[in-house]
């Protein structure tokens, strides 16, 4: 099967118009940053709590939510999410003006008095407590009369009990009441008559907890806007250093921006959170959306080598129509992943697929126009500007041209052909 | 050219076979440590292969700040203690506390400044200071004060992996990151609250003698002269009762009688009714403090203080030399954790949380659920895009890709790599890319045939061809995958770990054994008419 056989399209006939519709979806995606919605910062980067509960009923929100007014924690945000037959509830906390309150256990004590009421402090909660502190209560009652056996370990016996007992927690989500007790396997009936007994069926289970404060939420910004121009920088380092080529490394680097910038734009547009996580794919498609262009351009560096003297525009042309099917295919796997990704990776890895969908269409749409353009526009300036400095038509010495490879002329017509260094290097690469 | 695709053969089955004893052997072990059983089930084996990362497995991720500036008053404090005692004959004015690594002494014409200067020579060797305007200034030196920081941070640092190793963590990170922050991550722990306790609690013991108390604030300072409380002294909250929003206070000795520090071991007990207690026990110099001041003390009250709250004041009965009680309202999870970190010793300095990620156990198994679900369809998706797009060269590819993740799980596995829930996002990007290579291979095999090439030799430069390529592309992607190693926590590591191992894995499979099956299926015939690609 074959999707593209020889295509020979013009694609830099376009240039100018591609140039105006990747102006557009930037200036789309700032209008939605700056002027709409602005960026919306999860809790790594803003600061706060996010606490995720699973309740054992379908939640009220609006009773959570005046139980937890009385905490005194300021804006509380309450969401339900997912799928609402799970009963999971996602619980965010502004962030606090003060360094350290520990948040998360103030939200979650409220909402269990709130909803609870008064309990027997001599019982604990089964679905709040922890291994460790259902192993010591199990030890201290000794259900099973492991002590008068010889060479009993009285610890050791109930720590396996209680790592089945959560086990089985974990595996249905929360004990709904005293009878799912009946069901944990492994765990026998005196110890599920104790747990009857000694423990309360709390209304909920904790899933997760997340708590940044001003000081690490400032550090997380500072590094990952750092990460994303540090990496920017070192593909554009690799490029001048592998093609010996300014233009392409900008080239490279201007398609590297034109896509952050597009994606941000639009995942503001949809109203999605930035946390570490799509910073991760962000720096992803850096590495990406560099990948396709070097693809190109290395075709470009191979298409100048022969001896046939051909316009630079004629050449890139060339090289996109040669490496287009690689580009389209490749870029219609990593989707396919991506896609799968993005339907069944559930909510944490939600955004980060979406943004690597957006990268990757976007980023082999600018391999192909904003890279090669950007290298044309740029020769087609130097030699409009060389031509004028030296009226006559004379050879004209491309920026790193090897002592070893034949200096082109320029004509006065056609752009003149820099031939990237590096080719004697790259001959050691091939057999 | 039989020889050596024989021995490329070899190698490749070498490689393999390694990878898969080493994922199933590391996977043994580990098993064997995380369920604690000897001869852990095939299954276990496999599934404990690769270790999982906190947002996997369940468990704490903890930034604490140490308050450095704690240890910095408690030895300004402390010189002004010492400079008080060695100069008691020198007619001393007060003490002003401007900060915390500052203090002056008020001087006038009956000082004996001579004595000062003297005492400072003798006892004050880590301070600086300045006269004029009627006061000695002392300033702490900045070599000794980086000293005390850096010491508060590396105490503190030994003081919670005590606390964390006596309560029993598998595989506990601390570590100190920076100046002042600790890392703290405990794998698996599903008590968040109780653990943070522990950690957090300075444990800072004090018994001291009471003086008056307990009482409202106001009517404890109307008993001194002035409403003022006399230098040696000092007010000290009491523990609130549960139930009671009304506070009490003792004024107590600020000398303590015996501090933490004089403690040789702790342990929970049970009190009068069942109540649980703290049971402690004195070394021998704590002992014989201790002997004399109850002896000499009885009928007088004794304050437990504990992190500057008074948990309980019982009077002296007798002269008691080496062990006491804490009674207060304590759970038993209380007592237990109270014994447990007096046992491990104070915190030299107060901890603030600056940064707290929990994941409880359900999410982790539901986390990995999805995640491998969404990776094994996107990976059938690709190999069967491949094998309708290439025919036999895909199945080629397909062999290659799925080579590719073995090695990578295997490679995780042996170097210890954690995987998180991104990490599962990079394994399948990683087949995403990976796949590229071998698009890139076809489509110049393709091509070569387009341009009249007959077919062994169209495949030798296909490969040959696209190698620079390739490189080109796995260089950018690693390097944007080592700043993102830079950058971030744990599961944001993971993925960048995984994409780094994932892309340097692929670059073996998808030029390399992906060239060797080629030859395998055509290299032998001296002669093909075709290539299915």
């Amino acid at each position: 099967m074959e999707l593209f056989r020889q295509t020979n399209i013009d694609f830099l006939k376009y240039r100018w118009w591609a140039i105006g519709a990747s102006w557009a979806l930037i200036l789309i995606g700032m209008f939605a940053v700056f002027v709409q919605k602005g960026l919306k910062f999860g809790i790594d980067f803003s600061g706060g709590t996010a606490i995720a509960v699973k309740f054992n009923e379908r939640p009220d929100v609006d009773k959570l939510r005046k139980i937890l007014d009385g905490a005194n924690l300021g804006e509380i945000g309450i969401q339900r999410y997912e799928d609402p037959e799970k009963h999971e509830v996602l619980i965010r906390v502004q962030q606090q003006a003060k360094e350290g309150r520990d948040v998360a256990g103030d939200v979650l004590r409220t909402l269990r008095q709130g909803l609870e009421g008064p309990t027997d402090p001599a019982k604990i909660d089964i679905n709040t407590e922890g291994k460790a502190t259902l192993a010591a209560r199990l030890a201290a009652a000794d259900p099973d009369r492991v002590a008068g056996r010889a060479d009993a370990d009285l610890a050791a016996a109930y720590a396996q009990v209680a790592e089945r007992v959560i086990a089985q927690r974990s595996q249905v989500g929360l004990f709904h009441s005293a009878a799912d007790f009946g069901t944990i396997p492994g765990v026998s009936p005196e110890v599920k008559a104790w747990l009857g007994a000694n423990t309360v069926v709390g209304p909920f289970v904790l899933l997760s907890a997340e708590n940044v404060g001003p000081q690490v939420g400032a550090d997380l910004q500072k590094k990952a806007v750092l990460a994303i121009v540090w990496s920017t920088i070192g593909m554009l380092l690799y490029i001048v250093f592998r093609f010996r080529s300014l233009p392409f490394g900008v080239g490279a680097v201007v398609a590297i921006v034109h896509d952050t910038l597009i994606t941000i734009g639009l995942l503001a547009l949809f109203g999605r959170e930035f946390n570490l996580i799509v910073v991760a794919a962000l720096l992803t498609l850096v590495g990406y959306s560099n990948n396709d262009t070097v693809v190109v351009l290395d075709r470009v560096r191979e298409n100048l080598k022969t001896p046939k003297k051909e316009p630079l525009d004629v050449v890139i042309n060339r090289s996109i129509n040669q490496t287009l099917s690689r580009t389209i295919l490749t870029s219609g796997a990593t989707l396919i992943v991506v896609i799968a990704l993005y339907f069944l990776g559930g909510e944490v890895l939600n955004t980060f697929a979406l943004t690597l969908i957006i990268g990757i269409i976007v980023g082999t749409y600018s391999s192909i126009y904003v890279a090669a353009s950007i290298v044309v526009i740029w020769k087609n300036f130097q030699n409009r500007r060389k031509l004028a400095v030296v009226p006559a038509p004379a050879p004209v010495k491309a920026p790193a041209v090897p002592p070893t490879a034949p200096t082109p002329s320029a004509s006065a017509s056609s752009a003149a052909v820099a031939r990237p260094a590096g080719s004697g290097k790259k001959k050691k690469n091939r057999r | 050219m039989g020889k050596k695709l024989r021995w490329r053969v070899l190698l490749i089955l070498l490689v393999l076979a390694g990878a898969v004893a080493g994922f199933v052997l590391t996977g043994y072990a580990r098993a064997r440590k995380d369920l604690g059983v000897t001869t852990p089930t095939v299954k276990d084996a496999l599934r404990h292969g690769i270790k999982l990362g906190l947002d996997l497995r369940g468990g704490i991720h903890l930034v604490l700040q140490v308050n450095t500036a704690d240890a910095l008053k408690a030895e300004r404090d402390d010189a002004v203690e010492t400079l008080r005692n060695n100069t008691k004959d020198a007619g001393l004015g007060g003490v002003e506390l401007p900060t915390d690594t500052t203090f002056s002494v008020v001087v006038n014409d009956k000082t004996d400044q001579s004595k000062l200067e003297d005492a400072t020579k003798r006892f004050l060797p880590d301070w600086s200071y300045t006269t004029g305007g009627g006061k000695w200034t002392f300033v702490l030196k900045d070599v000794n004060r980086h000293q005390i920081e850096d010491n508060a941070v590396a105490q503190a640092v030994e003081t919670i992996r005590n606390r964390i190793d006596e309560f029993g963590v598998a595989e506990p990170l601390i570590a100190r990151e920076g100046k002042d922050r600790i890392l703290v991550q405990l794998p698996g722990i599903d008590d968040p609250k109780r653990v943070k306790d522990l950690i957090k609690n300075t444990a800072f013991l004090e018994l001291s003698l009471v003086d008056k108390g307990p009482s409202t604030s106001e009517a404890l300072l109307a008993g001194y002269p002035g409403g003022k409380i006399p230098d040696n002294l000092k007010m000290v909250e009491a523990k609130a009762e549960p139930g009671r929003t009304d506070r009490s206070y003792y004024i107590v000795r600020k000398q303590a009688v015996i501090t933490g520090r004089d403690l040789k071991n702790a342990r929970p007990s049970q009190g009068q009714f069942g109540a649980a207690t703290v049971s402690f026990f004195l070394t021998a110099g704590g002992s014989q403090k201790f002997g004399a001041a109850t002896g000499a003390n009885i009928g007088k009250q004794l304050a437990i203080i504990l992190d500057n709250r008074v948990q309980s004041a019982p009077k002296i009965d007798d002269r008691i030399t080496d062990s006491g009680i804490i009674k207060g309202s304590f759970t038993p999870e209380e007592a237990n954790d109270l014994a447990l970190v007096l046992r491990a010793g104070a915190l030299p300095a107060g901890l603030t949380y600056l940064e707290e990620r929990t994941v409880g156990p359900s999410l982790g198994l539901d986390s990995i659920r999805k995640g491998v679900t969404a990776s094994v369809v996107g990976a059938l998706f690709v190999f069967v895009a491949m094998v309708v797009y290439y025919r036999r060269a895909g199945w080629n590819a397909v062999i290659a890709l799925l080579l590719n993740a073995i090695l990578l799980a295997a490679a995780m596995s042996l170097f210890e790599a954690t995987l998180t829930l991104p990490g599962i996002a990079g394994f399948i990007l990683t087949i995403g890319m990976a796949v590229d290579s071998n698009v890139l291979v076809f489509e110049r095999i393709r091509e070569e045939l387009r341009n009249g090439r007959a077919p062994k030799a169209a495949i030798e430069n296909g490969f040959s061809k696209a190698f620079a390529t390739i490189v080109d592309t796995h260089a950018t992607a690693i390097i944007a995958a080592v700043f993102l190693l830079q950058f971030g926590t744990g599961p944001v590591k993971g993925f960048a770990v995984t994409l780094i191992i994932g892309l340097l894995i692929s670059m073996f499979t998808a030029v390399f054994v992906s060239h060797t099956i080629f030859e395998i299926e055509y290299g032998r015939r001296a002669h093909i008419d075709t290539v299915s690609i």
